[in-house]
């Protein structure tokens, strides 16, 4: 998450005024984009990964781990670590070194949550096999470079969530709850990083809402659960502020854990790989073709299953995250008729992709959402620029949103060689996919990330999941593979990911038969940049008939019982593994990495969710009330840790990663 | 008669690339995907007489001659346009690898020819005029990697008597790969290959094969299945003399004769171009005996993307008639 020019923030009511003109500006500077940059060709790959880690605070002496909120004073430190500077690494934000021609060290940067830090490498990744075996030392290189500026106490742990987040006495320094900015009564302002996009955020989404976000994850029932469970950190005698009263209007649901802010949702941690394309067709097919592997990885990657200091009933953080930010009024929700909004909203503005933008002749009409929001305006506006109907009407649909953030400064005059207010848009509609256009004045292409997976208690394993999503789309492209399935079903699966064990437990909806149709006369162009349709103009067949409900280890391992049943994700990497020069000690690697995700996916390893739930029931001062404790949580950061330091050689967390020589 | 088979850009060619994990024939890829060759080309209605909106009838496939073609005594199963191959982009985004497959029982005085023909193949289909890296595959060979640790230590060439054990085998000794290394040298030498490789070679056999080279090979491919299991000293040995200890998943006897027979053959699986063993049906069937002679196989990878855009195979073989 990049930092925007410092300026003079509107508050809600302001920025509401001035929401048309931000969204008629970006759409001139997305336009002024698109003209320049959609004829940028023959990128190579390029790719990048990013780690996101919550810093925690140990005080072993009472055997208690907060969050520790110095943030600021561990990007200053490695801002200025010259041996890290000369290296090429740093702080882009602040300032970083210059790139260098061999290995550059890695760069950080700030997010949300003001206990969170992001690292990424210092330059991109190539596909050159030996790119793909630096990754695993790059983010170890990367985690040990962020621990060496933090204090003896601080260590950067990689757990999606922190387990006691909302709860009494859980960072430190501390601070007292009920801000201004977020208005919670478990979290304070503080919390946030203080530049002030953030706090605006927050607060503007809370504006535009009329009342605080309200998440309810379902509370995991337990033998001594009490029942109906009624969340008893909820405090319904606050009266600071007008939102006091949400939950005495029934925002906390019973049987639910309840959060009232953003930093529940954005303080937590993901792993997210960015790709660029050799342009924008191929771009806009792998947008396409890897929507619908997003709630796969979402559900193999699990491993949130504590909020506030309670077992909750889902795995994985997607859905928080999404009613974190969820900032539709009453109208946009439908709870009310539509009377001041311009329409009912469906999904949040953190939420699944709605939309497949790629021109491939595959891409049927019945794959798209019947129902999406678009604004029409903005869609014709685009259509007279000059651009095609699919990419007009995708952004048109993430131009539905209200700009959140809008500096003062900003206003006074359009700048068609900047991209401010695309921008503002764009990196504020949080989809499990987003495709994303050349910055200007810089020579990279068009690029398209993959969002969904959540972050991976050992490097080992956030290399094994990155690597694996390189591969994947290498082999979509190399063997023009086919994964469309209706987008709604895509959001359905979005939602089964969410349920308990769902790696194991559930099916997903997946296209049966990923390869083009055989036709004799392709040779020539082998469809990567041709137009020509590599599928003969035969009949099609009704959409479901080409997909079914399919187990992960279907998805993944493909399914042997039945000749010619979907072929799996990793035989079709393999497969392309095998059609490339890969040297012995670098497939070597790629198989520890594949081994990893084909036993994830049938079932002999763990999920972290899963290993975290059986850590919790199996230590002795669990009360099996699903409530998890400070001396729990203590133990369970504590167990990470050594997770991440010795990934299982000591046995600690085998379950997961297996037995490691 | 000579019979060229070829598989045609198998990327696309779904199902017939994938194997299951569970099916370790890995000759699979080559059969399966000349089949779904055969079997498009025999279905595609041609376009002079394409029927509207018809699905090509399954029970009366057309006949041989029609989708094949002859010229003077080479059959091409199907007929090769090459005018409609070729790569995409510029020659230099490229990487291609080609592997040349020589075939048992069939004597290496031919490879000289062989060689040139498979080459030439190669490059009319991707419309380069040369390749990056030829792999030679020599017939019976296999990499084992319990040998290779058992006297590691011995890295020396040792006498001749070991060659003999190996032509047992069905190995050829190192006199002989040497002869036809020689050929490829001589590809080399007019530029049309850049650079040379093995397959399956422990550390003895390179020792012994490397100071006879004139151009040393610069590649050394081991089975996939292996590859975890490489001997330390062929590591070490491999990187002393700079060559890239690479993996494949080939089988060394790719395309044995009963297999190619049955994919040529009248039955259910069969291309219908030969005719029943027994000769009592009377079709139009080619009569004789097939000799599977070499296989190439070519893939062609954009570098800086890593997308393989062509990958495909072709197969020689030699068609004895009367001996039936």
């Amino acid at each position: 998450m990049g930092l925007l020019a410092i300026g003079t923030p509107l508050d809600w009511p302001e920025a509401k005024k001035v929401a048309s003109h931000v969204r008629s500006w970006g759409i001139e500077q997305l336009l002024a984009i698109w003209r320049r940059a959609k004829g940028k060709e023959r990128d190579a790959l390029l790719w990048g990964d990013e780690v996101e880690y919550l810093v925690v605070c140990y005080d072993d002496e009472d055997r208690v781990v907060r969050l520790s909120l110095r943030q600021a004073d561990i990007l200053a430190a490695l801002a200025s670590d010259e041996k890290l500077l000369h290296q090429g690494g740093g702080v882009p934000d602040v300032q970083r070194g210059t790139l260098r021609e061999g290995e550059t060290a890695p760069v950080f940067h700030p997010e949300f949550g003001r206990f969170m830090l992001e690292a990424t490498p210092g330059k991109p990744w190539g596909i050159g096999f030996k790119d793909l075996l630096d990754v695993e030392p790059n983010m170890k290189w990367r985690r040990a470079i962020a621990k060496d500026h933090m204090a003896s106490t601080e260590y950067p742990i990689t757990l999606t969530t922190f387990p006691r987040l909302g709860t009494k006495d859980c960072t430190t320094p501390q601070y007292p709850v009920s801000g201004e900015k977020l208005r919670s009564q478990f979290v304070p302002d503080e919390i946030a990083n203080p530049h002030i996009r953030f706090p605006t955020l927050a607060a503007n989404i809370r504006s535009r809402r009329g009342r605080k976000v309200e998440i309810n994850v379902p509370v995991f029932k337990d033998e001594n659960t009490p029942w109906p469970f009624k969340d008893p950190t909820v405090n319904y005698d606050l009266h600071h502020w007008p939102e006091d009263d949400d939950v005495r209007n029934g925002a906390a649901k019973q049987n639910h854990v309840y959060m009232d802010a953003m930093a529940f949702g954005m303080g937590s941690c993901c792993l997210q790989i960015t790709f660029q394309a050799k342009n924008i067709a191929e771009g806009r097919k792998m947008y396409d073709q890897l929507s619908p592997l997003g709630p796969i990885l979402l559900a193999l990657t699990a491993a949130t299953p504590i909020y506030k200091g309670f077992l909750v009933d889902t795995d994985v953080r997607w859905n928080q995250i999404s009613r974190a930010v969820d900032d539709r009024t009453p109208e946009e929700l439908g709870e009310k008729p539509l009377q001041h909004d311009r329409w009912r909203l469906p999904k949040s503005r953190y939420a699944s992709n709605s939309t497949y933008i790629s021109q491939d002749p595959r891409l049927r009409k019945e794959y798209l959402d019947p129902n999406l929001v678009i604004d029409e305006d903005i869609k014709k506006r685009l259509l007279d620029g000059g651009m095609d109907d699919l990419l007009a009407t995708h952004f048109a649909h993430l131009f539905i949103r209200d700009p959140i953030v809008v500096f003062a400064e900003d206003l006074k005059e359009l700048d068609l060689d900047k991209a401010d207010h695309f921008e503002n848009l764009q990196s504020t509609n949080w989809q499990h996919m987003r495709f994303k256009p050349p910055p200007i004045g810089s020579d990279i292409g068009w690029r398209v990330e993959f969002r969904p997976m959540e972050i991976q208690i050992t490097d080992y394993e956030n290399a094994a999941f990155s690597v694996f999503i390189v591969l994947i789309t290498r082999a979509i492209l190399s063997f023009d593979l086919n994964f469309y399935i209706p987008i709604t079903r895509v959001s359905e699966n979005m939602e089964i990911a969410h349920i308990r064990d769902a790696v194991s437990s559930q099916k997903f909806y997946f296209r049966k038969d990923p390869f083009p149709s055989r036709s004799i006369k392709s040779t020539s162009t082998s469809g990567l940049s041709s137009p020509v349709a590599s599928r003969p103009p035969t009949p099609l067949g009704p959409v479901e008939d080409e997909y079914e409900l399919m187990t992960i280890n279907e998805v993944i391992n493909g399914q042997t019982d039945s000749e010619g049943g979907f072929p799996g994700l990793i035989p079709l990497v393999e497969n392309y593994l095998n059609s490339m020069n890969v040297d012995v000690e670098t497939r070597c690697e790629l198989a520890r990495y594949l081994d990893l995700i084909r036993k994830r996916a049938d079932g002999r390893l763990w999920t972290a969710a899963k290993w975290i739930r059986n850590f919790v029931h199996n230590h002795p001062g669990y009360k099996k009330d699903s409530a998890v404790d400070e001396s729990i949580t203590y133990d369970l950061v504590k167990a990470a840790e050594t997770i991440t330091r010795n990934e299982g050689r000591d046995g600690l967390g085998e379950e997961m990663l297996g037995k490691r020589v | 008669m000579k019979l060229v088979l070829s598989t045609s850009n198998i990327m696309s060619g779904g199902p017939s690339v994938i194997r299951h994990p569970t099916v370790e024939k890995s000759n699979t890829e080559l059969t399966s995907s000349l089949r779904a060759n055969f079997t498009a080309h025999q279905r595609s209605p041609s376009s002079e007489n394409s029927i509207p909106n018809g699905t090509p009838t399954r029970l009366n496939p057309k006949p041989f001659r029609s989708w094949t073609s002859q010229h003077e005594s080479t059959l091409y199963i199907p007929a090769i346009d090459f005018s409609s191959s070729g790569l995409s982009e510029e020659r230099s985004q490229y990487d291609i690898t080609v592997k040349l497959f020589y075939l048992p029982n069939i004597p290496s005085s031919r490879r000289c020819l062989q060689n040139r023909e498979a080459i030439d193949l190669v490059l009319r289909e991707l419309h380069v005029s040369s390749i990056d890296l030829l792999i030679v595959s020599f017939p019976s060979i296999s990499f084992d990697a319990d040998d290779e640790d058992s006297d590691s230590d011995d890295v020396v060439p040792r006498a001749a008597n070991e060659a003999s054990s190996e032509s047992k085998s069905g190995v050829e000794d190192i006199d002989t790969m040497i002869q036809t290394w020689r050929t490829l040298e001589k590809l080399h030498d007019e530029g049309i290959i850049d650079r040379l490789g093995v397959a399956e070679f422990g550390t003895q056999r390179l020792a012994k094969f490397l100071p006879q080279t004139h151009v040393r090979p610069s590649v050394d491919q081991i089975n996939v299945r292996d590859c975890c299991v490489v001997p330390k000293p062929l590591i070490l040995y491999a990187k002393q003399e700079g060559i890239e200890l690479l993996t494949h998943n080939d089988c060394t006897n790719v395309l044995p004769r009963g297999t190619l027979r049955e994919l040529l053959g009248p039955g259910e699986k069969g291309a219908g171009i030969l005719a029943c063993p027994d000769g009592l049906s009377p079709q139009d069937g080619l009569q004789g005996d097939v000799e599977p002679q070499w296989v190439v196989k070519y893939t062609a990878v954009i570098k800086d993307r890593g997308v393989v855009e062509s990958k495909g195979y072709f197969a020689v073989a030699e068609l004895r008639e009367g001996l039936c």
